[in-house]
């Protein structure tokens, strides 16, 4: 009886690994700036499209956090990933041979929105340093932190005016942990400030989804280039010669129009590592990069 | 087998000595009654003999030695434990073998027991836990007994009974027993205990009732 | 009274909690508090079981990796409890055990990645010191009898299968089953960090603000840790072990290559890394010890001495609602259920709902804590005053409870609070997690930021704090001769 169970186990436990092994699907993730709901509907749309034109089989699977998403792509358990600029440069210093291919038509130029609860008081300006006397000592949350333009640009920018650490500067910081709780928190009073992603503003105003009494945008950020499609260098050795290239020209020809405004983006265009310098050197000069 | 002679017997509790030093020659055939007052060091002498004899004797203790979470047939196979693999302990325990379970089963019957064979031991009353106990010393089958107060929990014909079987069954015994006529009549030998010293030590034929009782 | 040690280290550490409120940061943050609370209940009573069609696989996940953790756990635990009496086996083991579940899946998913063994590990690893601990405490306990009177020469593994085993099995198997409660618990809050347990649709209902999703997977935890007497069988369990691997899901493939990197590279500190040496060593470690691990320590103990305080005050008002002595049968069933709901609810998920009612500061956390810690210590003490026999002329209402109950209790009380210490704080360290400034704060921030070394100095730091208060629990225990049977 005793050598049967043990049989049984081993024979369960080989199953179980071999399962997990066997197939040779193609994996993506996404950083998770949003709320999953969408992340999931958004990124099975994507799967499907990639399936339909790369004929393989394509899986996303969702994270938790940003660093879960590079951690995967750096061990080789997603081959390709939508990074933000900041995660995308972390995960290319990781992986050699990994390259950007594609981005947003409205990643070039980018923004991040600073917002304000309207019973905060603060008023709209042009300039962040117009602003010193309404922000300093209220409550501020940003998105993720390792978010471009809910934690890297406005605590850059931030620094950089007003020449202090955020939690210097302001009573409470917080990480709500995306670009869409950062608007409900803000919205709901949590927060008196937040920083979010402006194709996020954008969509939610769009959808009337934001109490537009509650909260309102009082700065803007100058452009910098932020998300892109990174993908490793060894899938071509991993999914046949040209497979690199086949997957970007299906990105940069999703017209999927559906697919395309639940990003949102108007579409794809041909991206390159050397765009996010910019991005890399912010980061040093931060200190999150080393 | 040899009769054993113990020298220079000595117990201490709590720095205080309760035995000792104390010297008992034991001879083949030697059925010893340990005779005194609770508390004269009955129970520590017979625990220092067990350490001396280990090997060839059975031991009934006072609180009996069961495991309460094994069956009345676990408890009595334990007296044989040494007398098999490994193995076959361990299957015993999930399944006895038939020619032990028989072995027991006949034993038990002798003590009057069978019915409970597999019952938990913690479900036991006084009486039947002191005889699973008896049970397990004649199982092992050792040539010395050594027990304290085995028939205490045990009515007037049941002691009877039993001090009969162990009589019968060990050729040698030391057995600490507080009823004089018990020991009077089941034993060869009276040795009296009182203060951790040898206070008495004769053949039992030439004591009455009245002389043991001047060590109370 | 005053005299007496009990109560003199009682009103100690209340003292310390006091300053330690001046020190926290214990704001209610958000505008309409009692709004979202109220919009959660509704939640809760109007709850949707049908969301999400993950909803029961995650349900089925979260019993396959609390199966698989609990039960690789308690084997290993075993065989570590009968080597236990040496010193370096009681140090591994308490080491093991000082890290939390949480930090034990993100140490093995930056290079397991989303395998099922790191939810496997991350359970079974510190459920492995917790079980070598209590196993040999209840084998040492075991009555010596049987074992002297088993006739010399007997084998020791049959003489351990004989007197031993059997004497300490009913103990082993109810702390087992305990356990496994427990692993539900952690196996849920997995999710958290990416998992496909519960926790994973939790978080992602939860903040999403989809309360009557989140109440229909919250209640659906309360049943399945409610019935366990009804499906935890023994005839079943061989079932459910032989078949709990087979659910845990196909997770990712695990990348060999991912372990050597982590160990050789990613857990070096940068400077050794980078070649700077033992001197570039120095700075690089008194900047993330004066940064990082000062800050952390001081919010986990002023943190952890709150809530260690708000605990017991909970658990002396809570044992009532419990204890024969007090009310009928029907507000002792409703006192029953109100506890079991607290006890059941991880720390983790009440943290994390009640911050995201409150927002982020303290009070959320110490809220937490204490419902659930003051649940499991006001059941317990409940279920002790139900055995007492008052004397039948005693006096009622409030006199019985502080004239004949509390001081009869009191100590066991004590005995209680000061082994669940050491399981405040490790869970006030992971905490931080959800954005409380505690040592879990900085741990996540240094894997966010993609450097382990630091993760793991962090992490460390975290052990030995817990590993200094488990001794000076100990210590006080010892100290006050408080003795308590570890199944709380």
């Amino acid at each position: 009886m005793a050598s049967n169970l043990i049989r049984k186990l081993v024979l369960s436990s080989v199953l179980f690994f071999t399962t997990a092994a066997s197939a040779e699907t193609f994996v993506f993730t996404a950083i998770p700036d949003e709320d999953q709901t969408k992340l999931v509907e958004r990124f099975s749309g994507v799967a499907d499209y990639l399936s339909e034109q790369l004929n393989v089989d394509v899986r996303y699977i969702p994270v938790k956090s940003y660093a879960a998403a590079i951690t995967a792509f750096r061990n080789n358990q997603v081959q390709l990933a939508w990074f933000g600029g900041l995660s995308g440069v972390q995960a290319r210093r990781l992986v050699p041979g990994s390259e950007a291919i594609a981005q947003g038509v409205e990643d070039e130029a980018f923004e991040t929105y600073f917002i304000a609860n309207t019973n905060s008081g603060i008023k709209p300006a042009d300039k962040l340093a117009d602003l010193k006397d309404q922000l300093q000592g209220k409550t501020f949350t940003f998105g993720s932190k390792g978010s471009t333009s809910g934690r890297l640009m406005p605590e850059f920018y931030l620094r950089d005016t007003f020449g202090k650490k955020p939690e210097d500067f302001f009573s409470r910081v917080g990480f709500s942990g995306n670009h869409t709780r950062t608007l409900r928190l803000v919205e709901a009073g949590t927060y008196d400030v937040g920083a979010l992603n402006f194709q996020v503003w954008n969509k939610e105003l769009g959808d009337g989804s934001i109490d537009t009494d509650s909260v309102q945008v009082i700065w803007k950020t100058p452009a910098y280039p932020d998300y892109q499609w990174t993908i490793r260098g060894d899938v071509n050795e991993r999914f046949g010669e040209g497979f690199k290239q086949r997957v970007t020209d299906a990105l940069l020809n999703l017209k999927d129009p559906a697919l395309l405004e639940s990003f949102p983006r108007s579409g794809f265009i041909p991206a390159s590592d050397d765009d996010y310098e910019p991005i890399r050197k912010t980061a040093e000069e931060i200190g999150i990069l080393d | 087998m040899k009769g054993f002679n113990l020298l220079g017997l000595t117990a201490s509790f709590g720095g205080k000595r309760v035995i000792g030093p104390l010297s008992l020659q034991v001879n083949p055939g030697d059925k010893i009654a340990l005779v005194g007052k609770s508390g004269a060091g009955k129970s520590t002498l017979i625990r220092l003999i067990h350490e001396r004899v280990n090997r060839e004797s059975s031991l009934i203790p006072q609180d009996l030695g069961l495991v309460n979470a094994l069956s009345v047939f676990h408890n009595v196979f334990m007296g044989q434990l040494d007398r098999h693999s490994t193995w076959y302990n361990t299957l015993t325990l999930a399944r006895p073998f038939s020619k032990d379970r028989e072995a027991v089963h006949s034993l038990l019957q002798s003590l009057g027991m069978t019915e409970k064979l597999w019952i938990p031991a913690a479900s036991l009353s006084g009486g039947q836990r002191q005889r699973v106990a008896i049970a397990r010393a004649l199982y092992r089958n050792a040539p010395v007994l050594l027990a304290d107060e085995p028939v205490s929990a045990l009515d007037g014909p049941m002691a009877n009974s039993v001090m009969t079987h162990l009589r019968d069954r060990f050729t040698t015994s030391v057995i600490a027993l507080h009823d004089v006529e018990l020991a009077l009549n089941y034993c060869t030998r009276i040795v009296g205990i009182h203060d951790g010293q040898v206070a008495l030590d004769r053949p039992s034929e030439h004591l009455s009732v009245s002389d043991i009782m001047s060590l109370y | 009274m005053f005299s007496s040690p009990t109560v003199r280290t009682s009103l100690i550490f209340l003292a310390i909690a006091v300053v330690g409120l001046f020190f926290a940061d214990i704001a209610i943050t958000t505008a309409n508090p009692w709004q979202d609370l109220g919009n959660f209940f509704l939640g809760i009573v109007t709850p949707n079981f049908f969301s999400s069609e993950g909803l029961m696989t995650a349900l089925l996940r979260t019993v396959a990796f609390a199966f698989v953790g609990v039960v690789s756990g308690g084997i290993c635990g075993f065989l570590l409890a009968l080597v236990y009496r040496f010193l370096p086996v009681r140090m591994f083991c308490a080491f093991i055990r000082a890290i939390h579940e949480l930090f034990w899946a993100l140490i093995f998913l930056q290079f397991f990645g989303f395998h099922p063994l790191t939810g496997v590990l991350a359970i079974a690893i510190p459920y492995a010191g917790i079980f070598a601990k209590v196993y040999s405490e209840i084998l040492e306990e075991a009555d010596p009898e049987p074992g002297r009177v088993l006739p010399p020469g007997t084998g020791n593994i049959t003489a351990f299968l004989y007197a031993r085993i059997p004497d300490c099995w009913v103990k082993m198997r109810t702390y087992t089953a305990y356990r496994l409660e427990c692993g539900l618990r952690s196996s849920a809050i997995l999710g958290f960090v990416g998992l496909p347990t519960l926790g994973f649709y939790l978080e992602a209902s939860f903040s999403q603000g989809l309360y009557s999703d989140a109440g229909a997977m919250l209640i659906l935890f309360y049943v399945l840790i409610a019935t366990m007497p009804l499906w935890v069988r023994p005839k079943l369990l061989p079932i459910y072990v032989l078949g709990a691997p087979f659910f845990l899901g196909e997770g990712l493939p695990i990348v060999w290559g991912n372990v050597q990197r982590f160990f050789t590279e990613d857990i070096v500190p940068a400077p050794l890394r980078n070649g700077d040496g033992l001197t570039g060593l120095m700075p690089w470690l008194s900047d993330l010890m004066i940064n990082e691990a000062m800050p952390g320590i001081w919010n986990t103990i002023v943190l952890t001495q709150i809530a260690l305080v708000a605990t017991g005050i909970l658990s002396l008002l809570a044992f009532p609602l419990i204890s024969n002595h007090f009310g009928g049968p029907i507000r002792r069933g409703a006192g029953h259920v109100l506890l079991v709901i607290t006890r059941s609810t991880p720390e983790y998920i009440l943290a994390y709902i009640l911050l995201q009612l409150w927002g982020p500061s303290m009070l959320p956390a110490i809220v937490a804590l204490a419902l659930h810690n003051g649940g499991i210590i006001g059941h317990l003490i409940g279920r002790q005053t139900s055995s007492i026999e008052l004397r039948s002329d005693t006096v009622q209402g409030f006199n019985r409870y502080s004239w004949e109950l509390v001081p009869r209790v009191y100590r066991s009380f004590l005995a209680f609070l000061f082994y669940r210490w050491e399981i405040i704080m490790r869970e006030t360290a992971i905490l931080g997690i959800l954005g409380i400034y505690t040592l879990g704060f900085y741990v996540d921030s240094a894997i966010q930021n993609i450097r382990f070394d630091r993760a793991m100095v962090l992490i460390l730091v975290t052990a030995l704090l817990n590993i200094g208060v488990d001794t000076l629990g100990r210590y006080i225990r010892r100290k006050l001769a408080l003795q308590t049977m570890p199944t709380c």
